[in-house]
């Protein structure tokens, strides 16, 4: 880094700073729209972009970035108090978060996943600052070839899932792939399980399928007791003792939230790959190379700290194609580019020799944000985790018509909320036969993004399935999940063994 | 002497009879006086927040002032704005108080490769706001630079060609270059603009066709080489020339062209509604606030654009024709 880049870098700081005024409240309003389902700062930054574009440049880019930031935060607050994931990006928190909600630890599980996502989000932001030209390259070599091995680094948790009962577990990745399927294909739009229906042409709406599998069958059953956390949980005083003990717990692992959030980071930057691949991802790494794999799911800190990290590294990771190559790299970095192009910014590689204050102050913004929200959030862990305790009478039916609301949002059809309800009662019916709704969730959320880009391979090479190997990094990447896939059987193994000569 | 009661029961029967007849049988000459007297709904089959809502809102911020009366719009996405359509034409009522802000494009062509549920006749377009012609573009660093590299590279191996959708005019565009040069492309619809342009930028594919609004806004990051149509900004689009005065084609223009549209029934049943909307739509383009409303919605100056009923119904026709001619291409059927 040059002296001239350091001092612009040292401006943009005291100047972000001086925007504390909108980056406070929009903290907070970003926090309650990424809490409710089917909202998110792409369609907030929509709806108040009136506001947006009457406001300058300087203004407009805080506000945006501290609305980005902070809903993505918030998307994890209901996800883990009640197993309502706000956005599809959230989808893998509720998996160890929402456990520890139960066992009377939503405190704590808040407290973890605000410092996952503040320093994760802050640590990415300043690689991203420091790698720009290096990341914007990742998008020249990952192609979909190779994104047809990421997605299967995150399908394979499906496997993992269905390592409790097997025929359970892969039963229910296979509806969720079948599911997936359903809509137009890829290449010809050829409509496929639409069953007639003109709204399932574009596939199955993510958000209905996210609250219903998730939010409303877990409303029918905490309807059968009195309140959340299970009976056997101590119903503890509130204080600040969870609180710290949260921090202290996110903080002794520093090492997983850094490379968990890398993930994000890394898969932030490739053009149309987005939070919910990289948190998948993210907590299937995190789980195969645990060394304890088999506490995942049931409320292990590993598995709340994977998602949230990684979720929070891709927002910065979606500014680098946007700012370097002029490609938005997620749907809030699309209309970014809208209200940037409204005020004369023009990107590509000569946005940093133009005007280097824009690049470089919509990461510092993103940093600032990060920094001020940790000690904005962390106090409210101790209040928000209080919903755990509202008797279910009230909160069932609550949580029952905010999501059929947030199922609504996103397109405006009634369908999607009976749709919504349609997946709650299959997800009820799952979780009273012993199925998980995650592994299903997973093939709703991944299978279709596995066919696109298997499609396009397919298609680029007139349909040789020896496309898959035809690249150096598709190869190397292909190396590394066989690795991630029988390593972790092999050190199950030698751990079982040990073991058992321990015992003997 | 008993007077003569000068309206009888039969008389003032029969007249209220005849009134209501008059009245509901010639209903765009009795009523057109007031009209409009509420708010127009709009049906756009995207998603709120896009090109077609700042498009929209940009010209019927004018328009409602010639008019007398605001628009309303409903957002209805899905299946390429199939969905739209289908709601428009099955539940909005044939009144001239619903229009359809559709593209004439892209949305014709779904159906010529898929028939809707509606005919496709019972519908036309009666304003475009304006046209966006798509062109051809390579990524700033593509080892293919100009059309003879392309054209070079072709006679070596079947190039991979990124489109936002296989039914799309940039398609069609790319089918008949290949036609006239005898060159086989291989179309990989990349789902949307941003897909299309990433696609060619980071050579997931060899190159892409796009509507050239996308492409203006991709900035530097891309090379535009040909204009599926005329070039009308130039520079901004590399002076890239067109396909017909480069290869001597005499292939229609291949737009995006964002219409307003209207059930064939109410422009048959209340001709004077009709006649107010088009000669309101008309003066809109007269008025300078359009411009400076439309160049605010990040629209490109040159592409706004008039077009009446005449133009736009030579233009749906030529699309249908293009997509049934190349319709086992595009479909796969």
């Amino acid at each position: 880094m040059d002296s001239s880049t350091a001092a612009i870098l040292n401006e943009v700081f005291f100047d972000t700073i001086g925007y504390w005024y909108v980056i406070l409240p929009t903290i907070f309003l970003g926090l309650i729209v990424g809490g409710i389902p089917g909202f998110s700062a792409a369609n907030t930054i929509i709806i108040l972009m009136p506001l947006t574009l009457a406001m300058d440049l300087q203004t407009g880019l805080i506000f945006m970035i501290s609305l980005y930031c902070s809903s993505r935060m918030g998307a994890g607050i209901p996800a883990i108090l009640v197993n309502i994931p706000g956005t599809a990006g959230a989808a893998a928190t509720p998996l160890d978060g929402y456990p520890m909600a139960k066992q009377g630890k939503g405190q704590q599980a808040l407290a973890i996943s605000f410092v996952a996502s503040c320093i994760g989000g802050l640590l990415t932001t300043l690689i991203a600052l420091a790698t720009m030209p290096l990341l914007a390259r990742v998008g020249f070599y990952m192609h979909s070839v190779e994104m047809i091995v990421v997605m299967l680094f995150g399908i394979s948790l499906i496997a993992s899932i269905a390592a409790q009962d097997m025929v359970k577990g892969l039963i229910a990745g296979f509806l969720g792939l079948m599911i997936g399927s359903i809509g137009t294909d890829v290449v010809y739009a050829t409509p496929r399980g639409t069953f007639g229906f003109l709204e399932l042409y574009d596939g199955v709406p993510l958000i209905p399928a996210l609250v219903g599998l998730f939010a409303v069958s877990e409303a029918l059953i905490i309807i059968e007791k009195r309140i959340i956390i299970n009976h056997e949980a101590e119903i503890k005083k509130a204080s600040w003792h969870d609180t710290f003990e949260g921090v202290s717990i996110a903080l002794k692992r520093w090492w997983h939230i850094m490379w968990t959030s890398v993930i994000g980071l890394v898969i932030g930057v490739i053009p149309g790959a987005g939070a919910s691949i990289a948190s998948f991802v993210a907590y299937q790494q995190s789980r195969s190379f645990s060394k304890t794999p088999e506490l995942y799911g049931t409320g292990h800190p590993e598995g709340l700290i994977a998602p949230e990290s990684a979720n929070n590294g891709v927002t910065s990771g979606t500014l680098v194609p946007l700012l370097v190559l002029g490609i938005p790299g997620g749907a809030t970095a699309a209309i970014m580019l809208v209200v940037m192009q409204f005020h004369g910014v023009s990107f590509g590689p000569s946005l940093f020799e133009d005007q280097p204050k824009v690049g470089y102050g919509m990461f510092m913004a993103m940093a600032v944000c990060y920094a001020v929200m940790i000690f904005t959030i962390l106090p409210l862990s101790r209040y928000m985790s209080h919903v755990t305790t509202i008797p279910t009478i009230y909160l069932a039916p609550m949580i029952i018509s905010f999501t059929l609301v947030g199922g609504f949002v996103p397109r405006e059809y009634m369908f999607d909320m009976y749709l919504a309800l349609g997946f709650g009662v299959l997800g009820y019916i799952a979780r009273r036969t012993g199925y998980h709704v995650a592994a299903i969730l997973i093939g709703v959320i991944l299978g279709p993004l596995l066919e696109k880009y298997f499609l396009w391979s397919l298609k680029k090479s007139d349909g040789d399935i020896m496309v898959l190997f035809s690249s150096t990094l598709g190869n190397i990447l292909w190396v590394a999940f066989a690795a991630s896939i029988i390593l972790p059987i092999v050190f199950g193994m030698r751990r079982k063994r040990k073991s058992e000569v321990v015992i003997q | 002497m008993s007077m003569k009661p000068i309206i009888t029961r039969r008389t003032l029967l029969g007249t209220g009879a005849a009134a209501a007849a008059m009245t509901l049988a010639t209903p765009g000459l009795v009523r057109a006086n007031t009209f409009p007297d509420r708010n127009i709904d709009v049906y756009v089959p995207t998603s709120e927040g896009g090109g077609a809502d700042r498009n929209f809102r940009a010209f019927s911020s004018v328009w409602k002032e010639k008019l007398g009366a605001d628009f309303e719009p409903g957002f209805y996405p899905g299946a390429s704005g199939r969905v739209g359509y289908e709601i428009y034409m099955g539940r909005a009522e044939p009144d001239c108080y619903n229009l359809i802000f559709g593209n004439m494009g892209p949305e014709v062509l779904n159906w010529a490769m898929q028939e809707p549920g509606f005919d496709v006749d019972d519908y036309f377009y009666f304003g475009q706001v304006d046209k966006d012609p798509c062109c051809l573009f390579v990524g700033a660093e593509s080892p293919l630079q100009t059309m003879d590299d392309i054209v070079a590279a072709a006679k070596t191996r079947r190039l991979n060609v990124g489109t936002s959708r296989m039914a799309h005019p940039a398609s069609i565009g790319l089918l008949s270059l290949g036609e006239e040069l005898g060159i086989d492309f291989n179309l990989i619809p990349l789902q949307g603009g941003k897909g299309t342009v990433a696609g060619a930028v980071t050579g997931e594919v060899d190159f892409s066709v796009l509507t050239s609004g996308s492409v203006i806004a991709a900035g530097e990051s891309v090379k535009t080489l040909l204009v599926f149509g005329n070039n009308v900004v130039g520079d901004r689009l590399n002076d890239a020339p067109s396909i017909n005065d480069a290869y001597g084609m005499d292939l229609p223009e291949m737009l995006s062209a964002r219409a307003f549209g209207i059930h064939k029934k109410a422009a048959d049943d209340f001709p004077d509604r009709f006649d107010i909307l088009t000669t309101t739509f008309k003066d809109t383009f007269d008025d300078p606030r359009l411009m400076e409303a439309y160049i605010a919605s990040k629209g490109t100056p040159e592409y706004l654009s008039y077009a009446g009923v005449e133009e736009c119904a030579a233009f749906k026709q030529s699309m249908l024709e293009l997509g049934a001619r190349y319709k086992s291409l595009l479909s796969g059927a």
